[in-house]
């Protein structure tokens, strides 16, 4: 903090005095000092924010020429702002919360100046945030005993609706179509500020620790909640078909990520050409999708990837490190120029493998609606039990005998060797994991797609499921699924920017390896 | 300190006042925003696009989606839509099917949405025709040249309508590839012929129509090979190429190969004309290495011969897009004044609720649809949701530019 | 005879472009154990560079001799700027932490570079014309054509190369690199600034991009933003075939690349759509037997 705060000179307490002191401060002089702050936020919030009326139509939320004289009717980035101004009176909110005022007001003073008019309330709020970012204080967190079983349940449950709205609410925010809604980019970006800011006021008062501490102790109802909650979000404002598609490509793209988890994080094989797995499995499956049923299918391409797994594992034996990385690279190169010249007639080559009809179980096609539930939720329910099975998979491996001597061999392979570690057989086994995973997850791909060519698998796709499990964090269990989420809904919503979208991206990867060089999920 | 942040203090509530107060005297109702003289009051309908608008084909991607910009712009100005505002949305399918299918079922989930301009790729209409087909969600494709897409698999025995939402406005690789060959042989007597293809569907398959017809004439593909898109450096293929010594090789891919695959071919002494689809007719075929004498074919009549070819380009031009048109951007605009003018016909009877009876009325408005003036001449669509237009010309190099050589219907034999 | 001639002079001419991208990955790795799949960027950015200084910087007209060393000087600069801001911004604040963070980061940069200038750089959505900034024609040898830009290739790679092996072979900064890329730990005791060799390192990986660049952008007459990943990865290849870190090795690998991509193309089963299958198998192969490729050290006690 800056040397102009009083409170970090004479700081050095004991816990007993600062937790006095914290108990007092909302009383104290200090707290006096978070209210300008916050009364600019709140200024700024219901000052109109745009100068004039913007050529695409009104700004949104009501933002437009006037003044906002009715505080408990503010919708939108200046509901946020309201709440985010209420929230630093909190003596260890003010910070995170100034944050996020920044994030929020930066984004739409910003886009109002790009569209050429003048904002009244941006500067306002920035002010406001930015006094509160100084002059809030940054403590440890308080560590909150875990309670008994009556409030465990309702508790994690709690949070996992929050999760849950949380997740609803970024897919849905700024709305789904550009042309309906030319503000949609600022206002999920803002919105993105306005999630940070909640997300860190919570951490500030280690409720998200308490929480993760909370799940970790009840593992399995947890991880039933958290299906549950999962299985819901159709019923939330993202279930519409697009998002259940999104969801889907993501929950196929998760379960190959954590196979390739398995391979990297845990046994610490590098790899860049994974994604010939979930070729292998996809164009296995899209050759038997008219002879056998889809489990069969599925079966099959599980297997021909687990196989094909078994066989660039084997180099392993003797190439080690960033050569075995290349040698992985070039099987993924062999693979895609094969499946594009049509190696056998198994792949289409050019023309792909059109007409794969959608999995039909039970006289239900997955392509259509179920009842009131939008098309592509079957798929949706699919890819998440999927993925489900696939964390469980790599949850049981990670603490099993096999996961520890994965981890060292990702440590020290000599000396894991030395140890007794049957190091060959310990990586050919992650490689055969890893793939099995994989080759399922193309199985799905191949049916929800009804169509696979070769251009769906080259080194970009690889790189970009490699990205996947070093942004969620390597090794973890839900890391992958992070990874992939933020990889593929984060294009999807940058769609708002469209030139600049995949420049922003490039940004975001190297923002978040600056800022979080673990992961975002790290152990 | 308290005495330096009161006064920041100081300065930042001064400041907030101030602006607040500017605005206390402004205008309390936040006005609709409306567009030039027209009745836009029953909203905004949207013309969708789906075309790669990064990475290497965005010159055509954006091309695209600038033309339909210019389509929906005019209409609006025209008020062609009564009661209704226009708008575009633009979706990068980077050239990626699953990408593409993603964009297309965002599409198919919007009432608002009455249509689709695209895709560019024939593998990413695959993915996108199964998406939107319980939806009727009308698409028409600027760029798709694979005939499956329209007739099926048994294209030339047994064609078979696959969706009645698919058109499009372009001819298809089996009328195209023939119309080459046609030229090659018969009108520059080349007997010996060449194929390289860039592996991808609409080379391969314009590439296949081709050697079919040229052999039919009586003319040989002597050799026929692949080569990566991604290269730079084609001098190992055309070195055994140059071996078994063509008169002309037929390129089954777009400009940014065909032009330095036609430069590096002539400095290693294989000195004989390129030929091949509209993806070479570009002027940057010309500037990246095409040499006099290289052919490429297109569809439709010359655009500068037609005064509504010329209205489009000079309306193009006096927009001053960033990006030139490319190869693809008549044909987007032609598309999206079909669906355009469909959508009038179709919200001349009742408000549009995109409700499934207004979706099937807009397909059959587009089916019947039939003009002369369109961008590229005749815009209408046959049973199978095809083009009527089966009108090519041949293009060549002559002292450094494009210049149309013939213009003629194709009729199979 | 006059094909296998020609295929094995084509051969040459790109595996001498290949090379020089690749002495920057190996030069990078040497040191610092990072494949920067960026460097690919690096590249096309120097491309970018000496294509803007043709059009924009020298009047139209200007002879070769003039323009080409201003071009090799335009690209060398841009891919000098861009090196050291990825190093300084990028890679420099991740320096130990867990490996693979400066590999995402890499990737990250490799996206930004090829955006930012498909975006801005006027024309780059398309492929743009090179300018040919070079003697036209080829040299004949009997049956066999070279083109002149490829006799430049071939002859001034290896003269890079050279001047680069006997640098960091004899000067006072190779030294201190060599100590640095066997052991920081003792390189920082022994006084050397780990941070200035790692700068020194991606600005002399640059250099080399940035002349090749001007090479192959004269030799192929076209450039487009997708170049540098590309020839990056063949790049990267050469480096591992050659052994990672040596500087020899990197031409080698190179070299052996080029010649197997066109020999492959002609004589090998599946004519030219699998001649980079073979590069990748042959690849495969060298490192079952020799994991630390042609001339590189086993890889010991470091990690």
């Amino acid at each position: 903090m800056t040397s102009t705060d009083t409170g970090s000179t004479t700081g050095v307490r004991g816990p007993v005095t600062r937790a006095r002191r914290s108990a007092r401060s909302v009383l104290s002089v200090r707290s006096v000092r978070r209210v300008p702050g916050a009364v600019l936020v709140l200024a700024g919030a219901l000052s109109p924010w745009a100068s004039v009326v913007l050529p695409g139509g009104a700004y949104p939320d009501l933002a437009t020429l006037h003044l906002f004289d009715a505080p408990h009717l503010v919708t939108g980035f200046r509901l946020h702002l309201v709440l985010l101004g209420l929230a630093a009176l909190l003596p260890r909110a003010a910070r995170p919360a100034g944050a996020g005022v920044l994030i929020i007001a930066f984004v739409h003073t910003a886009f109002l100046a790009a569209l050429g008019a003048v904002s009244f309330g941006g500067p306002v709020a920035l002010a406001g945030g930015a006094l509160l970012v100084w002059q809030g204080r940054r403590e440890p967190a308080p560590r909150w005993p875990l309670p008994g079983r009556a409030v465990v349940w309702p508790a994690l449950a709690a949070a996992f609706a929050g999760l849950l709205w949380l997740v609803s609410a970024t897919l849905t925010a700024g709305g789904q179509s550009r042309a309906t809604n030319p503000h949609g980019g600022a206002e999920f970006l803002a919105f993105l500020g306005f999630a940070v800011a909640l997300l860190g006021i919570l951490s500030a008062y280690g409720v998200l620790a308490w929480l993760s501490a909370l799940a970790e102790r009840h593992r399995t109802f947890s991880v039933a909640v958290l299906l549950g909650c999962a299985m819901l979000l159709p019923l939330t404002g993202a279930g519409t078909g697009y998002w259940m598609t999104v969801a889907s490509t993501i929950g196929v793209y998760a379960a190959t990520a954590i196979g390739l988890n398995i391979v990297v994080g845990l046994a610490g094989l590098l790899d860049l050409g994974y994604v010939a797995f979930l070729g292998i499995g996809a164009f296995t499956a899209a050759n038997l999708a008219h002879t056998v049923p889809f489990p069969v299918a599925a079966l099959a391409g599980a297997v021909a990837a687990g196989l094909l797994g078994v066989v660039v594992g084997a180099p392993t034996l003797r190439v080690r490190g960033d050569y075995l990385a290349i040698v992985t690279l070039a099987f993924g190169e062999i693979f895609f120029r094969a499946a594009q010249n049509d190696l056998g007639g198994l792949t289409g080559g050019a023309n792909s493998i059109p007409g794969i009809p959608p999995i039909t179980l039970f006289g239900q096609a997955f392509d259509r609606p179920v009842g009131a539930l939008p098309a592509g939720f079957l798929y949706y329910a699919l890819t998440v039990l999927m993925v489900a099975g696939a964390m469980a998979v790599l949850a049981n491996l990670k603490h099993s005998r096999t996961g520890r001597a994965w981890l060292a061999i990702s440590a020290d392979e000599d000396v894991a060797r030395a140890m007794g570690v049957h190091t060959g057989r310990a990586k050919i086994l992650a490689f055969l994991v890893g793939a099995t995973l994989a080759g399922l997850a193309g199985a799905v791909f191949a049916h929800k797609l009804g169509t696979v060519g070769y251009e769906s698998f080259d080194f970009s796709e690889s790189v970009t499921l490699l990205a996947a499990v070093i942004l969620g964090g390597m090794g973890t269990v839900p890391g992958a699924v992070v990874g992939a989420s933020l990889l593929f809904v984060l294009p999807e919503k940058l769609r708002e920017f469209s030139d600049y979208r995949l420049m922003l991206f490039g940004l975001a990867l190297i923002l978040i390896m600056r800022l979080r060089p673990k992961g975002l999920v790290s152990s | 300190m308290t005495r330096k942040s009161n006064g920041l203090l100081a300065a930042l509530v001064a400041t907030g006042v101030a602006l607040g107060a500017g605005a206390c005297g402004a205008d309390k109702i936040e006005a609709a925003g409306g567009a030039g003289g027209c009745d836009t009051s029953k909203g905004r309908l949207v013309v969708g696009v789906i075309a790669p608008m990064s990475g290497k084909l965005s010159a055509i991607g954006l091309g695209i989606r600038n033309s339909v910009q210019l389509a929906v712009e005019q209409a609006n100005a025209s008020c062609a839509v009564k009661g209704y505002q226009l708008a575009m949305d633009a979706q990068d399918d980077e050239a990626n099917p699953d990408k593409g299918a993603a964009a297309a079922q965002r599409f198919a989930d919007d009432p608002n949405v009455v249509g689709i301009v695209g895709s560019y790729n024939s593998g990413v209409a695959r993915a996108i025709q199964p998406k939107i087909a319980t939806a009727k969600l009308l698409q028409i494709s600027p760029g798709n040249t694979d005939p499956a897409l329209t007739r099926g698999a048994d294209f030339a025995t047994a064609p078979k309508r696959q969706y009645d939402n698919y058109f499009r406005v372009v001819g298809t690789d089996d009328l195209q590839g023939p119309f080459n060959a046609r030229y090659l042989v018969e009108k520059e007597g080349k007997k010996k012929l060449a194929i390289i293809t860039d592996g991808k569907a609409v080379g391969e398959s314009m590439a296949t129509e081709f050697a079919k017809e040229a052999e039919r004439l009586g003319a040989q593909v002597v050799i026929r090979e692949k080569v990566n898109e991604n290269d730079s450096d084609f001098s190992s293929v055309l070195t055994k190429v140059k071996g078994v010594r063509p008169d002309a090789i037929f390129v089954g891919s777009e400009y940014h190969v065909a032009g330095p695959l036609s430069k590096q071919a002539k400095d290693l002494g294989l000195d004989v004309p390129i030929s091949g689809n509209d993806g070479l007719f570009d002027p940057q075929f010309i500037a990246l290495g095409g040499k006099e004498g290289d052919v490429a074919t297109s569809v439709g009549a010359p655009i500068e011969k037609l005064d509504s070819g010329k209205g489009f380009v000079a309306a193009y031009k006096k927009k001053g897009f960033a990006e030139g048109f490319g190869g693809f951007g008549s044909f987007a605009y032609d598309a999206a004044n079909v669906i355009v003018s469909s959508v009038g016909k179709v919200t001349a009877k009742s408000d549009w609720t995109g409700a499934m009876e207004q979706r099937e009325a807009l397909i059959r408005h587009v089916q019947a649809y039939r003009t002369d003036a369109g961008a590229n001449g005749t815009i209408g669509f046959d049973q199978y949701g095809d083009s009527v237009n089966k009108m090519f010309t041949v293009y060549k190099v002559t002292s450094g530019a494009w210049k149309d050589v013939l213009s003629d219907r194709f009729e199979a034999k | 005879m006059a094909t296998l001639a020609q295929q094995l002079v084509n051969g040459l001419v790109l595996g001498a472009l290949i090379g020089l991208i690749a002495l920057g990955y190996t030069m990078v790795y040497g040191i610092v154990q990072l494949i920067n799949f960026a460097h690919g960027e690096v590249f096309m950015a120097g491309a970018f560079g000496a294509h803007f200084a043709y059009l924009r910087l020298l009047p139209a007209g200007t002879p070769w001799y003039l323009a080409l060393p201003v071009m090799t000087g335009a690209a060398v600069a841009v891919s000098v700027a861009v090196a050291v801001a990825m190093e300084r911004w990028a890679y420099r604040p991740l320096r130990g932490a867990h490996k693979l963070a400066p590999l995402i980061t890499a990737l990250g940069v490799s996206i930004l570079l090829q955006e930012v200038v498909r975006v801005f750089y006027p024309g780059a959505t398309a492929p743009l014309a090179f300018p040919r900034a070079f003697a036209g024609g080829s040299l004949t040898l009997g049956p066999v054509l070279v083109l002149w830009t490829g006799v430049l290739a071939v002859v001034v790679a290896p003269l890079l190369a050279t001047g680069l092996h006997l640098y960091v072979e004899r000067s006072r900064l190779g030294r201190a690199m060599r100590a640095t890329a066997q052991d920081p730990d003792t390189a920082r005791l022994m006084g050397i600034d780990p941070d200035r060799v790692v700068l020194a390192t991606f600005v002399i990986g640059a250099v080399l991009a940035g002349a090749g660049a001007v090479l192959y952008g004269v030799h192929y007459t076209q450039i487009d933003t997708a170049i540098g990943f590309q020839n990056g990865i063949f790049a990267f290849t050469a480096a591992v075939l050659g052994g990672i870190g040596s500087i020899r090795g990197a031409m080698l690998g190179a070299l052996c690349i080029g010649l197997v991509k066109s020999l492959a193309g002609q004589y090998a089963w599946g004519g030219a759509q699998y001649d980079y299958v073979w590069v990748f198998v042959l690849l495969i192969l060298v490192l079952m037997f020799r994991p630390q490729g042609f001339l590189g050290r086993p890889e010991g006690v470091r990690a």
